[in-house]
């Protein structure tokens, strides 16, 4: 029986039509997988059926009949329920206190906690999500979390639960974890819409499949007729495998160097044991793994000044430890940070502003008296721009009116104007456009051949495949595996980046 | 020291205490639903005219009191309107507020009572208890309600939520917006209670004399916790009773007594490990959804 | 094509202040009338005393000079993401150094007076160290730092003027310091402006600290647009992630702000106590730190705009007196208008941004 039907929903956006004419179903029973690319219009739908976002056209349909959604609590009374990919949780407040939430249980408006205490044992029990009710969630791990955000959904009752990529934080155990309670919650008739763009898991779990790409559906697949370049091809629309020219690399002295590191969170986790790596001149080293398993934490130790627990980090054999982040730029360390809106850009500013942020204080774009070189900067960055192809009005544009692409194409421009010896590349095409991509597979490797030390991290295994000379494997804050591009193959990556391969 | 000065320092300490403990109180409400609120100074500034006028008007304090609960909720609703749904910068609103506030305190003094700088004095108080004012004791009970309802009922529950983590509320169909708005206008409805422990017998312009401001330090001291707020607020309260009773007895300058709290305040504030009690989502307007 | 679209939101983002204003102008002839005055009554009343005569409007830009160094002095910090409340402090206590500057201090004119703008700026800065320590090392927001330190900065400066600093002659029975040497006064410039034609009577004070306020504009203005450090200064207060991943050193920055906007707050009392007064007091003219803010907001947080600003104010402050002594509306409708003008101008400035979103969504659609 048909749960869920989505009808030629459209919603557009300042620049790009984010849904464009999108028809999505779900029966009882039933794990569809949504699958695309980043940006590719998953998360919009889904905010859509949530209630998060109103659509410009289009309607929904539950068991039959036309419904609307206005917000949230709509959504929650059609037994709609949503794991967002950032969790929705209150940390300060205890496991208990998260799953009632919005649905108390009191007595002339005081809490009474007993009841929905042995409800939610009850729901825990039937789907085999045990966690401790008195915890306070900021002290459990993210996989509990994830349970937390589960039970949520279930104590509403929901019929219909969408997961928004579950697994990006899971450990392979933790994941066949999840797959155990889908598959019981399958059998009782609820419907699960699963997005994600692993595509291992989507054909290990989904009943159908519908790909999704720049906004529009692209095809809906029964399990048994997808394979797993089939669907791949689907979501970019051409062969998986970005072609890069690339020479065989001819590493040289070592630039990067790191001993031991080990490194503890706020919290007194540890996020990273005994790392060690060294990239040399001429190559690129990239670090594969899932998504927070320490990647963002050992960009972090080696670009800027933080506390570590031990080891050491050396540039050409200096340790740097004791250096802060302009120290470290100014000894040719150049970065390509992982959230550009974050950390990549001063938005309001312009092009050429941001063109020199880091150089900015060094001649020629300071001359005197530390007083800056207007033209200096301008010639500068007009140079930069047409040499990097980024299409822009003129050099005076502030950043944020440039597309995404562009943004990114003006970061990277910036890091490898200056010739780093040491380029930190993390996550650089993530929510880019295959155009921008390509260009910027294109610099890594340029940088490369010019003889600089480049260190990508990446979630995408594919990215690390075709532009790494050598590739580390992260696990839990570990590296358990080296391999070089000759000796790497995807599948036996994969088993090292899930842990189900353990290091020799 | 015999006993009678003990007694009269404890209850004149409370009386002390009381406008600054309620206006704190307002900050932990407003803050834990993630408003700043800096203009609890202009709340107390009008409450405080309010509750002279009303008292004077009707012949009752209680009418006061009521005049000056009501003359809160409505400055509060600015701050809230403009922080909540236009989501204007919080300290910003709060300044605009403390400034308007100024304007309004002494206008009406002037048109009601054709003076500026004060009223006509209140002859309608609350019955005193040994020479304080009998509602200071009210603050007891009053934090202790407030703890109630922000740790034990639904709607504390949700109001910390909002000022927690408000995207999360937003998704469970809680209404943020709603729940802001609550948590402000309780400021406002605190700092009428403060106003009515402030002096009633007669307004004075410049007669809150930074408590406004105070009661924000105490709230931060506090932890951002209604009993915590309420001992902070009366360590600042007992500090000014003992400067004002020991005044001439002690060998210190009077003026280094009266900065006593204030340095208090910031050593006590250096020495608090980092912000990590404050609500996470404190000063952050949110956007719900769409429109 | 693109350039012209940004150049109309442009537009739109500008028109806030103005929308602003007029709104709270209509409030307070709403008000006028409620009052039971004509507005022509109120209108000409203003008028009759802010712009009528060369004296009116001299005193409108006597009295700017104060505004503008606080809000410039706010401004500035704004520029860093800093929010000093503490103007107000700094320039209790800058005007103090700089007056014991001027009275302890045996200089020639044209030393002495530099010399106690300078140190009157240093007071101002000293005042400022410790909450901007704490903001960077502690994380204890500036707000409440500074608050705490206005009181303390009035409690100071009260022991200090009563007591051991105290000059209270048989002539004056409120507590002052002794008279600061007349090497270190300001003199008037009224002179000068005679000289160019602009007949500017003697009991109005444009004075030095015309000069020192022009100076300090121009300064302020070169070091945030025209050297690397302000550079700095607006890429902290842009973003904090931002500059950090460029190898600013923010935590140096925002004190360096705090501490350049403590020095410029320290001038605020700088005209009262030099030009007018000749001596140090407390009575000095209170409450200015609080409106720097609301100039500095005004203006838009750059040097030029709190100009406009800070006349602005002078002209509402001088509309009020105006009002007042003409009409039956009391003087404190001043301060109602100029809260009400700020948040008007906020929220309108947000209703724009979310009207220019719409326009950007309507056009990329």
């Amino acid at each position: 029986m048909t749960l869920l039907d989505m009808r030629e929903i459209t919603k557009v956006y300042p620049g790009v039509r984010a849904n464009d004419n999108v028809s999505f179903s779900l029966n009882q029973g039933e794990v569809h997988a949504l699958v695309g690319e980043n940006g590719a219009g998953k998360t919009t739908l889904m905010k859509i059926l949530y209630g998060l976002q109103k659509p410009d056209s289009g309607m929904i349909c539950l068991k039959g009949k036309a419904i609307s959604i206005k917000n949230p609590r709509d959504a929650i009374n059609h037994g709609i329920g949503m794991v967002h990919q950032h969790f929705m949780l209150v940390p300060p407040f205890t496991v208990l206190e998260n799953i009632i939430l919005g649905k108390e249980t009191h007595r002339a408006g005081v809490l009474r906690m007993e009841e929905p205490a042995k409800e939610a044992e009850k729901i825990m029990q039937k789907n085999g999500l045990i966690v401790d009710l008195n915890e306070r969630v900021e002290d459990i791990p993210v996989g509990l979390q994830q349970r937390v955000e589960i039970l949520k959904i279930l104590y509403r009752g929901a019929e219909i639960l969408v997961f928004d990529e579950p697994t990006a934080v899971l450990t392979p155990q933790e994941v066949d974890e999840l797959f155990k309670t889908l598959k019981k919650m399958k059998k009782q008739g609820k419907g699960i819409i699963f997005i994600s763009h692993k595509l291992d898991e989507v054909l290990a779990i989904a009943d159908r499949i519908t790909v999704i790409r720049r906004g529009k559906v692209v095809k809906t697949l029964k399990c048994e007729e997808a394979t797993k370049p089939l669907i791949a091809e689907l979501m970019v629309g051409k062969p998986v495998f970005m072609e890069v020219e690339k020479k065989p690399s001819s590493p040289g002295k070592v630039i990067l160097r790191i001993k031991n590191l080990s490194r503890t969170s706020e919290r007194g986790h540890k996020v990273l044991t005994d790392i060690n790596l060294t990239v040399r001149e001429g190559e690129i080293y990239g670090i594969a793994g899932v998504e927070g398993n320490g990647q963002s934490e050992l960009v972090q130790a080696i670009a800027e000044h933080v506390k570590l627990e031990s080891g050491e980090i050396l540039i050409e054999e200096e340790n740097i430890l004791d250096w802060d982040v302009r120290t470290r730029r100014e000894n040719g360390m150049g970065h390509i940070p992982e959230d550009r809106h974050k950390y990549g850009l001063l938005l309001p500013f312009t092009l050429a502003d941001n063109l020199v942020l880091g150089q900015h204080h060094r001649p020629p774009f300071v001359k005197g008296f530390q007083i800056v070189d207007t033209p200096e900067i301008r010639k500068f960055a007009r140079a930069t721009i047409q040499s990097y192809d980024i299409r822009v009005p003129s050099e005076l544009t502030p950043a944020n009116a440039l597309s995404g692409g562009n943004q990114q194409k003006a970061i990277v421009a910036r890091e490898m104007r200056f010739e780093p010896k040491l380029l930190l590349a993390a996550q650089p095409t993530r929510g880019v456009d295959v155009g921008a991509t390509e260009f910027i597979y294109k610099q890594l490797t340029t940088a490369r051949d010019k003889g600089k030390a480049v260190l990508l991290v990446s979630a995408d295994l594919d990215e690390i495949l075709t532009l790494s000379d050598r590739i580390g494997v992260i696990f839990k804050g570990k590296i358990i595996k080296e391999f070089t591009q000759a000796e790497a193959t995807r599948e036996e990556i994969g088993l090292y980046m899930t842990g189900e391969q353990e290091s020799a | 020291m015999n006993i009678s000065i003990l007694l009269d320092f404890a209850l004149k300490g409370l009386e002390m205490s009381a406008p600054i403990a309620f206006a704190a109180l307002g900050a932990v409400f407003s803050e834990k639903s993630g408003v700043i609120n800096i203009a609890l100074e202009g709340f107390m500034i009008v409450t405080a005219f309010t509750v002279v006028w009303g008292s004077i008007a009707f012949q009752s304090i209680w009418m006061g009191l009521l005049f000056a609960l009501i003359a809160g909720i409505l400055m509060s609703l600015i701050h809230a309107v403009a922080t909540i749904t236009f989501r204007v910068d919080q300290i910003v609103s709060g300044v605009a507020i403390n400034i308007l506030a100024i304007g309004v305190g002494r206008f009406l003094s002037q048109r009601i009572f054709a003076q500026e700088t004060q009223s006509a004095i209140n002859p309608y108080l609350f019955p005193t208890f040994h020479g304080i004012n009998s509602f200071a004791f009210a603050l007891i009970p009053i934090a202790f309600i407030s703890w109630f309802v922000l740790y034990k009922t639904v709607f504390g529950l949700r109001l910390r939520t909002v000022g927690e983590n408000p995207e999360a509320a937003d998704t469970l169909g809680i209404n943020v917006y709603l729940l802001r708005y609550a948590g402000v206008m309780i400021s406002g409805v605190m700092c009428g209670f403060a106003a009515a422990t402030l002096y009633p017998s007669r307004w004075i312009n410049g007669m809150t004399g930074g408590r406004g401001f105070i009661a924000l330090a105490a709230m931060i001291f506090g932890r951002w916790h209604p009993i915590g707020a309420l001992f902070a607020a009366m360590l600042f309260g007992y500090a000014d009773t003992f400067r004002i009773m020991f005044e001439t007895k002690i060998p210190i300058p009077s003026q280094f007594v009266q900065m006593l709290p204030y340095v208090l305040a910031i050593v006590v504030l250096a020495g608090m490990v980092g912000k990590a009690h404050a609500p996470a989502a404190d000063g952050k307007p949110y956007e719900m959804g769409e429109e | 094509m693109l350039k012209l679209k940004i150049d109309k939101y442009r537009l739109y983002e500008l028109l806030s202040p103005i929308i602003g204003f007029l709104a709270a102008i209509i409030v307070l002839l709403i008000i006028v009338i409620v009052v039971g005055e004509s507005p022509a009554k109120a209108v000409s009343a203003v008028f009759k005393f802010t712009m009528s005569t060369t004296a009116r409007l001299a005193t409108v830009f006597s009295i700017a000079i104060p505004l503008f160094f606080a809000g410039l002095a706010v401004a500035l910090a704004f520029r860093a993401g800093v929010f000093n409340i503490g103007a107000e402090g700094q320039y209790f206590i800058g005007g103090l150094v700089g007056a014991m500057a001027g009275i302890y201090l045996r200089l020639p004119a044209f030393i002495h007076i530099p010399v106690v703008v300078l140190f009157s700026m240093i007071g101002g800065a000293l005042w400022a160290l410790i909450p901007a320590i704490l903001k960077v090392t502690k994380g204890i927001h500036e707000v409440i730092t500074t608050i705490m330190f206005n009181n303390i900065a009035l409690a100071l400066v009260n022991y200090l003027v009563n007591e051991p600093l105290s000059g209270r002659g048989t002539s004056s029975l409120e507590a002052q310091t002794h008279e600061i040497r007349k090497t270190a006064l300001f003199g008037k410039l009224n002179n000068l402006f005679r000289a160019i034609g602009w007949n500017v009577p003697d009991h109005v004070y444009l004075d030095y600290s015309l000069i020192v306020a022009i100076l300090m504009g121009i300064l302020v203005w070169f070091l945030l647009f025209r050297m690397r450090y302000g550079f700095e200064i607006r890429s902290v207060g842009t973003s904090l992630d931002v500059s950090h991943y460029a190898g600013i050193r923010v935590k140096h920055i925002q004190i360096g702000a705090f501490l350049i906007s403590g020095a410029l707050a320290g001038l605020v009392g700088s005209q009262e106590i030099f030009a007018i007064r000749g001596f140090y007091t407390f009575e000095i003219a209170s409450g200015l730190g609080f409106e720097g803010i609301a100039i500095a907001l005004i203006g838009r947080n750059s040097p030029l705009g709190v100009v406009f600003s800070a006349i602005l104010f002078a002209f509402l402050k001088q509309a009020g007196y105006g009002l007042q002594l003409y009409t039956s509306v009391p003087n404190a409708v001043i301060y109602v208008i100029t809260g009400l003008m700020i948040i008007f101008i906020v929220v309108i400035n947000e209703i724009m941004t979310r009207y220019i979103r719409a326009l950007r969504k309507k056009e990329a659609g």
